[in-house]
């Protein structure tokens, strides 16, 4: 909302910082208006601590009634424009009411701050964590500066990770088994698996593994759903015959993926399939989903 | 625009070809900037040229190599790390984020050969998974070639034995493992090519994946290379993966293709010691696999390698090769119900070849592939193909081009059975090629049976055959074949006059079935076959005791009867005249007086009754009486009768002069110029005289018809007869009448009408040389010639 | 020079199978002029091997040759000398010496070459020379119990002739070389 705000003189610059902000690791995060920026990397219970200086332009006073700083974690619902929700509210007051003549800076601290969800931003829906700064006043406005920065919660590998297997077919045409080893997949990971062809009856072109991400918000009658497909990975170019195996072997990371989500704050929910899809010489097309829990590995 | 195939098939062709180089001139903007990124991406592109399914097998593979060659560039800069700075072991992930499984992997198995070669993982590790992920290319040529160019990149980082890649963990098992993976998978790869496309078109495919079949093949020649792969392992390994791949495909274009390729490439003493296992995968071939060609390419090489050194002969025997190789032929043969009798026989040749160039001397085998054969015959109706009869024919030569001997050959019990399956013509052309056989190697048949099995084999020849059209016969042909037979009997032969008997009599059964055509031909050898016997006989005479000998002159004579009176049958009278006459003579010199007469009784007989031609008649006659001459066998008695009818004969003849020269010959009748021999000086005078009679007849003849006198030279020739009896001491013969018949000559012609006659002249005038010669030589003769006037 | 074989009573097929292989491989296209054979081939089949190694063959007709139309004799010119050629089976007795030269006195040849009796014959008289180059087979003869197979050579040249006679004995085969000079003074008599 600065661009707002920025219609007028401003009477004062605010900056926030982290203590250690030379040192924390940035990343990309991609604004409203597309651009990219880099901002901290935090995850949950960490103390997220800085500096606010506001420095009034000019000799100009400000006239306040008071300035604080919070941390919120908002989500937004682009089809419900403006509406946030913040799951996440703190509140640290930094002055009490008075006149700022000159440049002033105050410390802040938020210690082992609960952040359960990770930064997302999808299709319809953005999840963002963000320190906003308000100074108060009586006359005019008060003025509010922002500081995004990103949340990624790591796990560490699931004590259970079942492989994925399944025989699926249509009946006298197609007959495959199919096996990926895991059910869940950290980012980074790859996929390994194999098709058996147990009958083939149809002229197969080729099959390709596609991931997809299914995004949905909303509840009940308003629920939206976006389904993107992130990769398109041949995996078989020709027909097979029966009794044919074919290798998977899929990379995650060149994939912008992200950890499955799964009902955030009741607003929304990410999910990943895997979409197994066999094209025959007129293009029909005959494809499996299955399900994948993509999570974030605790990187050592 | 319409296009056609092939226009079509160039213009996709251009295509790609474009693409290639127009990625592969960013690939290489990418490789001089060293622009790793950019080298993927370009290099992804130029490979997705691949993903064709337009082109023929042909047209691909130009195009394959095209980014093959651009392939070899990309290897030398993933060689390089210091040029994109990634690791091997990254890089082998990179390359597998492409989208697109070709390209992802070409590039795969690009990087896949860098990683080996850097070492940075086993090799076997690599390969493994180069050759389980190449999997996700069913489509056949493109999976053909994937593969190919998987072999090609890894041909020589195999971890084989002395190879840098060999290692404690990874061995030459590896190696052959891998190369065996690969096989399997291009070949199933490649039997399914025939599932491609439209049914119509099934002839053209069949002939482009023929086109393929070395891609295949390619992989039997790098394990075949390969150091490590010794007996045991082909044995335990090798063999029995491929000939189970070979068995399961079920595609008889390429069982036939990969049974000949196992053959060809691998070492004959690995064939020899893996038999049972490559024979025994030729029964579950696909039926209409050409199992002959293969077995017999087989049988031709440890045919060959048999040849090659006497050392391996004892492998042969160890292994049981013969033993191992009739039985799965006697299988092939019984599984492939609907193989041709050709297909059967060609099979049974190559054994038969193989049998005689690795066992010469166990002949028992020889005649078990004959009685195979035989076997199988029996089983076929009739023999009508010309090229299942070649191979009969093929079949029965081949012992007699190896032994050289047809003897040999006649210890073969089943030799006439397979012979007998033959038809007429071919029968006899295979008669033939036996006796020529006999013929070339001087080969000699020395026993009654193998007498009796000979002419079994030959009896195509030897008499007509049941269902044999006569008119087809070619009158050239059948004088080349008699004759030929004619030849053979003399091939016949022992030292043992019994056994020689034995033979002699076995012909005869055999010829005298021969009919009126063949007599005549086969008569003569015969008769002389047997006088030879007698001239054999009657140099051991003196030990000859007793009656019960089966072997005596007197035996053999009247056998001879019987055999020249056969031949009134044809008739052939001139030669059953001469033929007595033979035999006269040979009684003669067996001092067999009656015998002798009555052969001399048949031969006038013959004279009288059937030769009636004049000329048939001079020879005759001039044969009746130098045989004559010579016989001192005859008593007075026997002789007068045999002389008068001579000189009866002779005065008898049509024209005068060869009455008059048969009849001064008869002169000879009654002077044998011998110590013992009779000296009638009056009778040849009476010879002389009937002579110079029947000529000065013939001289009035001439007169009479041409109204010039006939030529001199009759009386010239009684000259000499004169001279030559005076010479002889004749005191009949004087000089006087020498005189005077010269004196004849010379009035005969210098006589108005005397036809001119150099001739004549010049044999006066060597006359009168004579005489004068024999004037000049003085002594005895010079003495009885002086009275003599020129 | 001009080389003249010889040959004569093969009795093929009914007395002999074939030449002697050892024969055979001497006897070679190409090396003789002119082939002079006395009869009893008996076959066509021996007269186009005969003709295989010189094409200027001369044939008498033998009692048993099947082709008819041989000359009872024939003279012919080599060189400086004449040569007759006869079976001999019409010149009785046969192999009668004094006989044949009758016949050569009638033909008026320098050279008579004659057959039948299966015997090698080289014999000089005062009018020249008969030979009988024997049976080329070694075929049965009656006038001879072993009869060695064997041809003449004759080696014409200018007024000499020198006779190579092959013969196989024992299965070797044994050459005699026998020189004849035709004296010129011969037919100067008239």
């Amino acid at each position: 909302m600065n661009f707002l705000i920025g219609a007028f003189k401003p009477a004062c610059n605010i900056s926030i910082t982290f203590s250690d902000g030379k040192t924390r690791k940035q990343v990309p995060m991609k604004k409203e208006n597309g651009q990219t920026v880099m901002v901290p990397l935090f995850q949950s219970q960490e103390n997220i601590a800085g500096k606010i200086s506001i420095e009034p332009f000019q000799g100009k006073k400000i006239e306040h009634n008071g300035v604080k700083v919070e941390l919120l974690g908002q989500i937004e619902m682009f089809f419900d424009r403006g509406n946030f929700y913040d799951f996440t509210s703190l509140v640290r007051e930094l002055d009490v009411p008075g006149e700022i003549y000159e440049r002033k800076t105050y410390p802040f601290e938020f210690s082992t701050v609960e952040m359960p969800y990770e930064s997302y931003n999808g299709v319809n829906v953005r999840l963002r964590y963000v320190l906003k700064v308000t100074i108060s006043r009586n006359y005019g406005a008060s003025i509010m500066e922002y500081q995004d920065f990103v949340v990624r919660n790591y796990s560490p590998p699931p004590s259970i990770n079942n492989s994925i297997k399944m025989e699926v077919g249509i009946e006298d045409c197609l007959h495959i088994e199919f096996e990926y080893n895991k059910s869940k997949y950290h980012l980074k990971d790859v996929i390994i698996g194999k098709i058996y062809f147990l009958l083939v009856r149809i002229k197969i072109k080729n099959m390709d593994l596609e991931i997809r991400r299914r995004e949905s918000t909303g509840s009940g009658a308003n629920t939206h759903v976006e389904t993107e497909t992130l990769a398109k990975f041949e995996l078989m170019d020709g027909a097979p015959v029966r009794g044919e195996s074919i290798p998977i072997r899929l990379f995650l990371s060149p994939y912008e993926l992200t950890p499955t989500h799964r009902n955030i704050n009741n607003k929304f929910s990410v999910k990943y399939y895997l979409n197994l899809v066999l094209v025959d010489e007129e293009d029909r097309r005959y494809f499996k989903q299955q399900e994948i829990t993509i999570y974030r590995l605790q990187e050592s | 625009m319409m296009l056609n195939g092939a226009e079509d098939e160039e213009k996709w062709l251009a295509e790609g070809i474009a693409g290639i180089q127009h990625n592969a001139f960013y690939m290489h903007q990418a490789l001089d900037s060293n622009n790793l990124r950019e080298a993927l991406k370009y290099s992804a592109l130029m490979l997705s040229e691949l993903r064709t399914s337009k082109l023929s097998p042909h047209k691909y593979y130009e195009l394959y190599m095209r980014a093959f060659d651009e392939l070899r560039k990309l290897e030398m800069f993933f060689k390089d790390e210091s040029k994109h700075g990634v690791s091997v072991v990254d890089l082998y992930e990179l390359v597998q984020h492409a989208g697109n499984i070709l390209p992802r992997l070409y590039l795969l198995c690009t990087v896949g050969s860098v990683y080996i070669k850097s070492k940075e993982a086993p090799a076997k590790e690599v390969l493994k998974d180069l050759v389980e992920m190449c999997r996700g290319v069913q489509h056949p040529i493109r999976g053909l070639f994937l593969r190919s160019y998987l072999a090609q990149i890894s041909r020589d980082k195999l971890p084989d034995i002395g190879s840098e890649f060999e290692g404690d963990a990874e061995t030459v098992m590896d190696a052959v493992e891998f190369v065996l993976q690969n096989f399997t998978e291009m070949n199933k790869l490649w039997v399914r090519l025939q599932h491609q496309g439209p049914g119509t078109v099934r002839e053209k495919r069949e002939k482009e994946r023929n086109e393929l079949r070395d891609l295949v093949g390619k992989n039997l020649h790098v394990l075949s290379q390969i150091e490590g792969v010794d007996l045991e392992m082909y044995k335990e390994t090798v063999l029995p993966r491929i000939v189970e791949q070979v068995v399961n495909c079920k595609d008889d274009l390429a069982q036939y293709y990969l049974m000949d390729c196992i053959i060809q490439v691998f070492p004959d003493e690995y064939h020899l010691q893996t038999l049972e296992t490559l024979l025994g995968a030729c029964p579950q071939l696909q039926p209409t696999v050409d199992i002959k060609t293969v077995l017999s390419r087989l049988m031709d090489r440890l045919s060959n390698y048999a040849a090659s050194s006497p050392d391996v002969l004892p492998e042969f025997l160890q292994v049981e090769a013969f033993a191992k190789l009739s039985k799965a032929i006697g299988k092939v043969i019984e599984a492939q119900i609907d193989m041709p009798a050709v297909g059967a026989i060609t099979l049974y040749v190559s054994l038969l070849t193989f049998t005689l160039r690795v066992h010469p001397d166990r002949l028992d085998y020889v005649d078990q592939v004959l009685g195979a054969c035989d076997k199988k015959l029996s089983t076929i109706p009739k023999l009508g193909d010309s090229r299942a009869t070649k191979q009969v024919v093929a079949l029965l030569s081949a012992p007699l081009e190896k032994y050289n001997d047809i003897v040999t050959a006649l210890r073969l019990s089943n030799y006439p059975r397979v012979m007998d399956h033959l038809d007429n013509g071919t029968n006899k052309v295979m008669a033939m090629v036996i006796i020529q056989s006999i013929m070339k190697n001087s080969s000699c048949i020395s026993t009654p049976d193998k007498v009796e099995v000979l002419f079994e084999l030959l009896k195509g020849l030897i008499k007509d055959m049941d269902g044999a059209d006569v008119d087809e016969l070619d009158e050239e042909d059948f004088k080349e074949e008699q004759n030929s037979v004619a030849r053979l009997i003399h091939m016949l032969y022992n030292d043992e006059p019994e056994e020689m008997l034995k033979i002699i009599c076995t012909v005869r059964k055999h010829t005298m079935a021969g009919g009126p055509k063949r007599l005549p031909y086969t008569v003569p050898s015969l008769v002389f076959s047997a006088l030879r016997l007698v001239r054999r006989l009657q140099g051991q005479e003196g030990d000859i005791v007793g009656e019960e000998v089966p072997a005596t002159p007197k035996k053999i004579f009247q056998l001879l009867t019987q055999i020249i009176e056969s031949l009134s049958i044809v008739p052939a009278p001139e030669l059953a005249l001469r033929l007595y006459l033979q035999c006269a003579e040979a009684a003669n010199d067996c001092d067999l007086e009656h015998v002798a007469y009555d052969f001399f009784t048949q031969a006038f007989v013959l004279y009288e009754e059937e030769i009636a031609d004049s000329k048939s008649q001079v020879t005759a006659i001039h044969l009746i009486i130098g045989t004559l001459q010579r016989m001192s066998v005859f008593g007075v008695e026997n002789r007068d009768t045999l002389t008068h009818k001579a000189t009866g004969y002779s005065a008898r003849l049509l024209k005068k002069p060869d009455q008059c020269r048969a009849v001064y010959a008869c002169s000879h009748l009654f002077w044998v110029d011998d110590q013992d021999g009779l000296k009638d000086g009056e009778r040849v005078l009476l010879c002389l005289k009937r002579a110079l009679r029947i000529a000065n007849a013939a001289q009035q003849m001439a007169n009479v018809a041409r109204g010039s006198s006939g030529p001199v030279t009759l009386f010239v020739e009684i000259l000499n007869k004169y001279l030559y009896f005076f010479e002889k001491g004749n005191p009949q013969i004087t000089s006087a009448a020498i005189q005077d018949l010269i004196e004849l000559i010379k009035t005969e012609m210098q006589s108005d009408s005397a036809t001119p006659d150099t001739a004549s002249d010049a044999f006066l005038a060597s006359m009168l040389r004579y005489i004068q010669f024999q004037k000049q030589k003085g002594g005895v003769m010079g003495e009885k010639f002086e009275s003599i006037k020129l | 020079m001009v080389l003249v074989l010889a040959i004569g009573d093969l009795h093929i097929p009914h007395r002999a199978a074939d030449l002697p292989p050892k024969f055979k491989s001497m006897l070679v296209p190409g090396k003789i002029q002119h082939i002079i054979c006395t009869g009893n081939l008996c076959i066509k089949e021996v007269h186009d091997y005969l003709k295989s190694l010189c094409p200027d063959l001369h044939v008498t007709r033998g009692e048993y040759d099947e082709d008819s139309r041989y000359p009872e004799n024939k003279t012919l010119t080599i060189g400086q000398f004449k040569l007759g050629i006869c079976h001999g089976h019409q010149v009785i007795p046969w192999g009668d010496l004094d006989s044949l030269a009758m016949l050569q006195r009638q033909l008026d040849v320098d050279i008579l070459i004659t057959g039948h009796t299966h015997q090698f014959k080289a014999y000089k008289h005062e009018g020249g020379v008969v030979i009988n180059p024997g049976s080329a087979t070694g075929a049965y003869s009656s006038f001879t119990y072993d009869v060695n197979p064997s041809f003449v050579l004759m080696d014409i040249d200018g007024l000499r002739v020198v006779l190579y006679v092959y013969e196989l004995i024992d299965g070797e085969v044994k050459v005699d070389k026998i020189d004849f000079k035709k004296t010129a003074t011969t037919h100067a008599t008239h």
